[in-house]
Order: C-alpha cells, then structure tokens, then sequence
C-alpha cells in the first residue's frame, strides 16, 4: 500500500500521488480522519465544494488477517457537521488495498449540475463513465448489472449510493457489496452517501485482477500476529464457529438489553419492549428454521471473515428476504417504533437497503414523527409507506430523510434522542451510563461505535461492571481510543469480544500491524495512537464551533423517568468534560 | 417461594421459545446457583445472569419470592 489517489469532480480529473510521509504508518480512520483534518476547512459547508469523502482501508486490510475488509469512509458529516468516519465490511477495500491504494480522496464539485458519474478503478489506472443511467434505482436493481458489465462479483466489488444519497439527504449511507454481491453493507451513519451525491459521484468499482499482495514487511512477525488473533476468534464463545455471534446474530442482544431495562421503546419512552421475544435474533432463527426447513447460520459479510455474524430472514415461501437484520436495525424498525412483527421490519431494512439508508437513522427518525403525529407506533404498514415516500423525495421524505432532529424539528418535537444531530443506536443511556458519556463526547454524535461500553456494562466481557453506576469517565475514554485504533486496523470491531478477554488475541493484532508495517508497535501502542486519532477528531470538530455545550444529551433524559428502573441521566456535565479534558 | 425463569439463546431447550417465562420453586432465599440447578442447566453454560433487570455477578445472590430472573450464555452483538 502506497499510493494515494486523488479524484477530482470539478473536472473529473484522477491523479496518483505518494503517500505524505507524515501518513507512513496510518491508514483506516487514522488516515480517513488525518486527511479530513488536515484538507478539509473545518467550517465548510459538507455538501459543498470544499468538502470531501475519503476512503481507507486498514493496516491489514487485503492480507490474511482474519476478519480484516473493513473499508474506513471519512468526511465531514452532512447529519452532525463534525468529522465523520463511517466503516463497512466488504471485498471492495480488500481490492483496494490490493492494487496499492491506501486512499482515495473524493474532492470538488461540478460547477453547474453534470449530472451523475461513476469511477472504474484497476490495476490499468482510473476512468470516468456517465452514471446518470445509474440514477433513480433501487441499488438491488443497479448493482449487480453494474458488477456484472465489469465482470462479476469473483472481480469487482461495488461502492454506491442510493437515492437517498443522489437527494443529498442526512441519513444517506454509503453501499458496498457483500460476499455474494448483495448491495447490503453500509458505511451508514452521519449522511456520507449525501456528500458523495453532492459530488455527483453515483458509483465505484474496483477491480483487482492482476494486483500483487499486499507487501508485509516482517512476515514472521505478520503471521505470529494472525495466528494469535485466530486461535482467540476461534475460541472465545462469542465469535466461534456457531458461537453466538454465528448461530444468532447481532440481534441476540434484543433480549439481553430488554431484560436489562435498556432496549430504547417507542422512542426512548421505556427501557423494555413488549414485543421483544418476537423481533430477537432467537426469533429470526426459529423463523428461519420453519420457513427453511433447517438450522440456518450466518454468513461472513466480507471475504476472510471467520466470525460470519449476518444473518438473513426468509420469506414464508423461503425464499430471502433480506439481509442482514442487524440489532440495530431490528431495534430502530422494531421496539423503538413499537413494532413487533419481523416480516415488517425485514420490509423497512430491506427498503433502506435499497435507497441507500440508514436503519438507525430511519427508525429513530420514524419513531419521532411517531411521535409528533405523523403515523402510530407500531402501525407496520404506514411505516413501509412512509420509507417509500423518502425515496419518492415528497416534501414528508425529503424532512424523513434528513433524520431525526429535522423531523422533530418540523413536527415540533422535543423529545428527539441525538447527540450533535445523530440520533443515538440501541442502548438506553439512562440505563447504561458509559454508553451514555460515550454518546456525549463521541466525535461522531451519538454512537456505540465509538467506544462499546457496553461489553463490561453489560455483556460481561472485558470485566463486570453496573451499567447503573454513573462512574464511567475512564471507561469512555479508554474504549473510545481502543476503538480508535481498531478502527485503523481493518478489522472488525467485533473482534473486541475475543481479544479484550484473551490478551493474546490483542498482541497478535498489534504484531499483525506491526508486521504489515515494518513498525516496532508494542500494546503500549494501542492506546497512544488512539488518542492520536481522536485528538485529530477533536480539534477538527472544535474548529466546525463544537463546544462543550454540544457534549450533551438531550434535555428531555434528564427529568424524564425511564421505566423500569425510573432513573433520569444523573451524570454530572464536569465528568462529561473530563473525558477527553 | 417461586421465581419467575426465563431462558435465552442456547440455554433455551430444543422446541422451548426463548424467553418464555417459567415459574420455578425455590427455598426461601435460594440463590442464583439454585435456580440454574433447578432448571438443570449447566453452570458453566451461563454466562450473563439478570434479576429484575440488574446485572447479576454473584451466583450466591439470595433471590427474592416473584423476582423475574433472565440467564443467556455468553453473547454479543453491537
């Protein structure tokens, strides 16, 4: 990996250039986030000009390395006006990596509309082809012709954004091809997929026939690295073979979080969900295995992956009908909009799949027009309409799909869950106050992501802690620089079960790095270059205007009891400082 | 005393839906441990344990007459 590309839409003009010294041993988030720190004016507009999107796959991304194909997408984020960095797990940053690439930075803007475009990238060089033929489709009608006019999905693999994204809309994702090529797997949160439309940037796909592998500068170290990572992966019960993560998905949390009092309902109005045993990953597995006729596990969403957490959901006939029901999404559809019927809730993640939405996004904005009136929680059917509309771009979607403070804000709602205009995932903060801090301080706006709290919260994993007890200022800070440095890795964050119980697991991801590179990273690395990547998100954010008074969570959570442990967001704004002071 | 059991993932037993509550008899105080040997589930097999939607870390907890006890094994989702 050495070559930067840079493309340019004001001219539609693509060059090759070195990688800067100063970015020798960064790639992932670290390089997405430097990139954007240092090329992008913190106080422009993001679907302006000035903006841009910047891709990166991690350190190890292309090798051997187990459950690596992570690609890092950064810019500044339409939804927050913050920095953002959005990843997904596909083959596309694999191919990437493989032809030599370490970046591609999006920049510019047609000066008058030129309509869409997208981007052929191979081991030949780079060309520019019309996409507006492209335009105004469901990504699954789009996507694999596209992948099969440059030779099928064993060749290429697609970048895209949907309609929401052509619409310039805050809740727009940016789509990438899964191991079978479905158009499902998304860089989705913060509006990315809108800075690429503002661009006129419909597509990319790379090609990598005839690519070399990617150079590793002390393989013994390298292979050392994998070996640990594998053997912990393979071990732990979380994420081995028909482990948890396979047999059950990410959505057998449901259950977890719903016992616990933290499963947001009906727009954080509960901590519990009636419906909860009927949208769980236990449900989606049972419902499969009626409709099926036998057990089925889940599937790698990107090549090299030896976790395979994604699930898919049947129709009654067993044919598929979407994939993947991630806890985030069957959450966002399900308890939080108060629906209890998986069939509906496959519907509204298979439509968001389709125009390029975020689930998260989407249902937390859903439940806030709930909220101000424009449809009934639980109403399955009006929900699906109202997802259409957004792709129809009516007055009604083009507010829903600018997400959920805008629809509150449209509605009059004051009860809108976000933190810097995102609106938060799957945990109650007032049940589960690391979660909450991260929330808070996340360069990102509200998001789990940043910093998993919830493995010792709740999960007991990486240590046994109450998710109750609001002293979790150490707590948030050291996930969210773990993460950081993960998140600069390739891999998957999942890989955090296994390796935050088994240290070796963790050393071999450090040698793995370290091989790749030629560095001496120890463990007393981790932390040093997360805290690297989130002071570069930090200042960026504070030269955007962000200040401590956008480190908070919304007022409402903190008078408003939350059933069933009636507790209110008790922690003090001086601890929320401390975090990252 | 009774307490209310439920039982997730792949503590449930086969044809069991999970999360179907169960009442379960018990000693007067009896613990965590009790419970999961009354549903004889393997100890080991249990990994995350909540009683009335507080974590529990402690398989000596005394339980209280009517409390609502979840047991799944080790999960994990983000």
């Amino acid at each position: 990996m050495d070559r930067l590309l840079r493309v340019n839409m004001t001219d539609r003009t693509a060059k090759f250039e070195p990688i800067p010294s100063a970015y020798a041993s960064r790639a992932g988030r670290w390089l997405t986030s430097s990139l954007v720190h240092d090329e992008v004016p913190a106080t422009c507009h993001p679907l302006g000009p000035r903006n841009k999107v910047v891709f990166s796959p991690g350190f190890v991304t292309g090798t051997a390395a187990p459950t690596s194909s992570r690609i890092s997408v950064g810019g500044k984020s339409p939804l927050t006006g913050g920095i953002k960095e959005a990843n997904a797990g596909t083959g596309w940053g694999r191919r990437l990596a493989r032809l030599g690439i370490r970046a591609v930075v999006v920049e510019g803007q047609p000066e008058r509309d030129g309509g869409f475009w997208m981007l052929k990238i191979d081991a030949k060089g780079v060309s520019f082809e019309p996409a507006d033929a492209l335009t105004g489709k469901k990504l699954s009608e789009m996507v694999p012709g596209l992948a099969a006019r440059y030779g099928g999905r064993d060749k290429v693999d697609v970048c895209a954004i949907g309609v929401a994204g052509e619409h310039k809309m805050g809740a727009a994702g940016v789509c990438f091809t899964d191991r079978e090529g479905r158009a499902t797997r998304y860089a989705g949160r913060g509006g990315l997929g809108a800075a690429l439309g503002s661009k006129g940037l419909k597509a990319i796909v790379v090609d990598d026939s005839g690519a070399a592998e990617v150079p590793i500068a002390d393989k013994a170290k390298f292979d050392q690295g994998r070996k640990k990572l594998a053997a912990a992966l393979g071990e732990h019960a979380i994420t081995k073979p028909k482990g948890a993560l396979n047999a059950y998905g990410t959505a057998v949390l449901v259950n977890i979080l719903n016992e616990a009092g933290g499963l947001p309902t009906r727009n954080f109005r509960s901590g519990r969900f009636e419906g909860a045993t009927k949208i769980a990953g236990e449900a989606i597995f049972a419902g499969n295995k009626e409709r099926v006729g036998k057990d089925v596990y889940n599937h790698p969403c990107s090549p090299g992956c030896i976790i395979g957490c994604s699930n898919t959901w049947h129709k009654r006939d067993g044919s598929e009908h979407t994939s993947c029901i991630e806890y985030e999404s069957d959450w966002a559809f399900g308890a939080n909009c108060g629906i209890d019927d998986l069939d509906q809730i496959a519907e509204l993640n298979l439509l968001c799949n389709e125009y390029g939405l975020d689930t998260i996004e989407i249902g937390g904005t859903l439940a806030v027009a709930a909220e101000g009136g424009v449809w009934k929680f639980g109403d399955g059917k009006r929900a699906i309409e109202l997802v259409r509309e957004i792709a129809d771009a009516t007055p009604l979607g083009r507010i829903l799909g600018n997400g959920a403070l805008v629809t509150g804000r449209a509605f009059g709602v004051t009860r809108v869950p976000h933190v810097k205009g995102q609106n938060m995932p799957a945990y109650e903060p007032r049940a589960i106050k690391g979660i909450g801090m991260t929330y808070a301080v996340s360069t990102m706006g509200a998001d789990h992501t940043s910093g998993y709290t919830i493995a010792p919260e709740i999960l007991g994993v990486s240590g046994k802690l109450d998710p109750l007890n609001p002293q979790k200022t150490d707590l948030a800070r050291n996930f969210q620089y773990a993460t950081a440095f993960i998140d600069s890795t390739g891999h998957c964050l999942f890989i955090a079960f296994a390796i935050l119980d088994i240290a070796s697991g963790f050393e071999g991801v450090v040698e793995e790095c370290a091989g790749v590179l030629g560095t001496d990273w120890t463990m007393n690395d981790v932390a040093r270059i997360g805290k690297a990547v989130l002071d570069l998100e930090l200042d960026f954010n504070r030269q955007a205007g962000f200040t401590a008074a956008d480190d908070r969570l919304p007022e409402f959570m903190l008078h408003e009891k939350l059933p069933p442990h009636d507790g209110v967001w008790d922690v003090p704004d001086e601890e929320i400082d401390r975090v990252f002071d | 005393m009774k307490v209310e059991a439920r039982t997730y993932a792949s503590l449930s037993a086969p044809g069991e839906q999970a999360g179907e509550p169960r009442e379960v008899e018990l000693r007067e105080a009896g613990t965590v441990a009790d419970l999961i040997s009354a549903l004889g589930i393997e100890a080991a097999d249990v990994h995350l344990v909540i009683v009335d939607g507080r974590i529990s870390h402690r398989r000596d907890e005394p339980l209280r007459g009517g409390a609502r006890v979840a047991l799944f094994p080790a999960v994990g989702g983000g």
